[in-house]
């Protein structure tokens, strides 16, 4: 029995050995995922570096600067994202079927990201970025590696959070109409956000909050309106004068 | 001269044995923290009652040498921590006071005023600031950084805030610097500002120039504020993107965090006097006009 025993824990016997060569895979797997998450981390930090460049350059909207004048700086940085999602969708295309496992690598970016888009969009086209349009705009259509939903509803929040504060600005600077359109857009997107079942997680607390960017700029178009100033920008919003008298 | 440049060196070098035994006090519970403690009063007991080999008698007393002069580094440093500390403080209490000055500005008094503050200022960089300097001098200005660190960026926060009632322009690093370069000794590097002091400073700032936009507000002098407005919105973007690239990030990302919403509390006091304004302008003006009708060519 002593016998026995010993020979099974010499370092040469059968089992020891499959016991290291079982280890020693996993070091291999591990290495190699790490160093995989290495990479991915650089392109993201890259992405989070240029989405940091476009949000500080669309600050400038808040200035009353021209749309075309403050596009100019963020349409160049589009192209640098196509260029990095185009590396992240490369890296990945390595590894087939894991996506979902290094996807909190780039998620919270991609999120900043998705924001800034549809707040351009809504500037140039006063309607809601799609999720196929903003996968169009990140030259992922034709790739494998998409763009998440729940990380496009995220940013579609983030959005919501900057549109307050637009309307407030753009009201100062004497576009007494924009609270009008924001409102109706932020309702739409409202509305069509409660016909999602969402779980109790951070996409559901983004949304959460979302009806106290509706709630501000409503009362920036209720103060608006209630002093006839929205008379002047449109002819349909005489309303806001009778309602006065 | 060389005696004092030599304790000097020494003091730089003093925490790190302290930290030594630190580390040895909190190590795991039990057998790390007991056993050095027992080996020491072993040797020097044995070394006192009989000295079987006299070698242990004479490393008992290196060791007795060694401790004291530890002791006697670490208060050194400390004391001149302390002192740092102290004139830090200074700084900081002497530079809130000029900032509470600026903020007593009022329509009709801004040169007087701004003049008090700038006399105040200079005060504080000719007392206090030149305390800081002697006491850095010939110190690592890193090493000491967290003891004079507050103070430096109240100091910051209270020049640029002059600054820009005075000039309406941002106090740069290189300017400070060259105003404090005259108080050090030439023969040594001089005391100069780090940039991280430096913006942390500016991101308080923000918040002291919404207070004085929100003052002004109430004052009347709209144009002031629009002024200040715009130019805490332009700090605000180019910090966003420094920031991240700061030493202690995450300290930044709070303050980003209250500097854009003392921008957003500007913004919605330009915007509410904007808005209701055409309720006020014809108030002041005569009884029986029309708000609307007066109201909106004033907006315009």
């Amino acid at each position: 029995m002593a016998a026995g025993d010993s020979a099974s824990h010499s370092p040469h016997s059968p089992a020891v050995r499959s016991l290291e060569k079982q280890f020693q895979e996993f070091r291999h797997q591990l290495d190699d995922s790490g160093s995989l998450r290495e990479r991915i981390r650089s392109v993201a930090a890259d992405i989070e570096s240029a989405a940091r460049v476009m949000h500080s350059s669309l600050l400038l909207i808040h200035q009353s600067r021209s749309i075309p004048e403050v596009f100019k700086k963020a349409k160049a940085l589009i192209g640098v994202l196509i260029e990095l999602y185009g590396k992240l969708a490369e890296i990945m295309g390595e590894r087939p079927g894991q996506y979902y496992r290094y996807h909190g690598d780039w998620r919270s970016e991609t999120q900043t990201v998705v924001s800034l888009l549809a707040f351009m969009h809504w500037l140039e086209t006063e309607s809601l970025l799609l999720h196929a349009e903003a996968e169009e705009k990140l030259g992922l259509k034709s790739l494998e590696f998409g763009l998440d939903i729940e990380d496009y509803l995220v940013g579609i929040c983030f959005m919501s959070n900057d549109l307050p504060r637009y309307v407030v600005n753009q009201v100062t600077a004497g576009n007494y109409d924009c609270p009008r359109k924001v409102l109706k857009f932020l309702t739409d997107v409202h509305a069509a956000f409660r016909m999602l079942n969402l779980r109790n997680d951070f996409l559901r607390k983004k949304f959460d909050g979302m009806k106290y960017d509706l709630r501000r700029v409503e009362e920036v178009h209720y103060d608006v309106k209630i002093r006839g100033l929205t008379m002047k920008g449109n002819s349909t919003e005489k309303q806001g004068n009778g309602g006065r008298s | 001269m060389f005696k004092s440049s030599a304790i000097h060196r020494l003091c730089l070098m003093a925490p790190k044995p302290q930290r030594f035994r630190h580390f040895g006090e909190t190590a795991p519970p039990g057998t790390a923290t007991n056993k050095p403690r027992t080996l020491t009063t072993d040797a020097t007991a044995s070394a006192v009652d009989s000295d079987p080999n006299p070698m242990r008698n004479a490393f008992s007393k290196y060791a007795s040498y060694l401790n004291d002069l530890v002791l006697f580094l670490s208060v050194l440093v400390n004391e001149k921590r302390e002192r740092v500390v102290k004139a830090s403080r200074d700084v900081t209490m002497n530079s809130k006071k000029v900032i509470f000055q600026v903020h007593r500005i009022s329509k009709n008094n801004k040169e007087e005023v701004l003049e008090k503050a700038e006399k105040d200022l200079a005060a504080v960089v000719d007392q206090y600031i030149s305390r800081l300097v002697k006491e850095l001098q010939g110190t690592d200005f890193w090493k000491l950084r967290r003891a004079y660190s507050p103070g430096v960026q109240e100091y910051v926060e209270a020049a640029t805030l002059c600054n820009f009632c005075k000039t309406g322009a941002l106090l740069n690093l290189d300017q400070i610097n060259a105003s404090l370069r005259p108080l050090s000794d030439p023969s040594v590097e001089p005391l100069q500002i780090n940039v991280l002091d430096y913006l942390l400073g500016l991101a308080d700032l923000t918040g002291e120039l919404m207070r004085l936009a929100i003052g002004r507000i109430s004052d009347g002098e709209l144009e002031f504020a629009q002024k200040i407005c715009s130019f805490v919105r332009e700090i605000h973007r180019e910090l966003m993107l420094i920031a991240p690239k700061m030493d202690d990030a995450s300290d930044m990302k709070t303050k980003m965090d209250v500097m854009l919403q003392s921008v957003m509390k500007i913004e919605n006091a330009c915007f509410s006097v904007h808005v209701r304004g055409s309720e006020y302008i014809p108030f002041l003006g005569s009884e029986d006009t029309n708000f609307s009708l007066l109201g909106v060519p004033e907006i315009e």
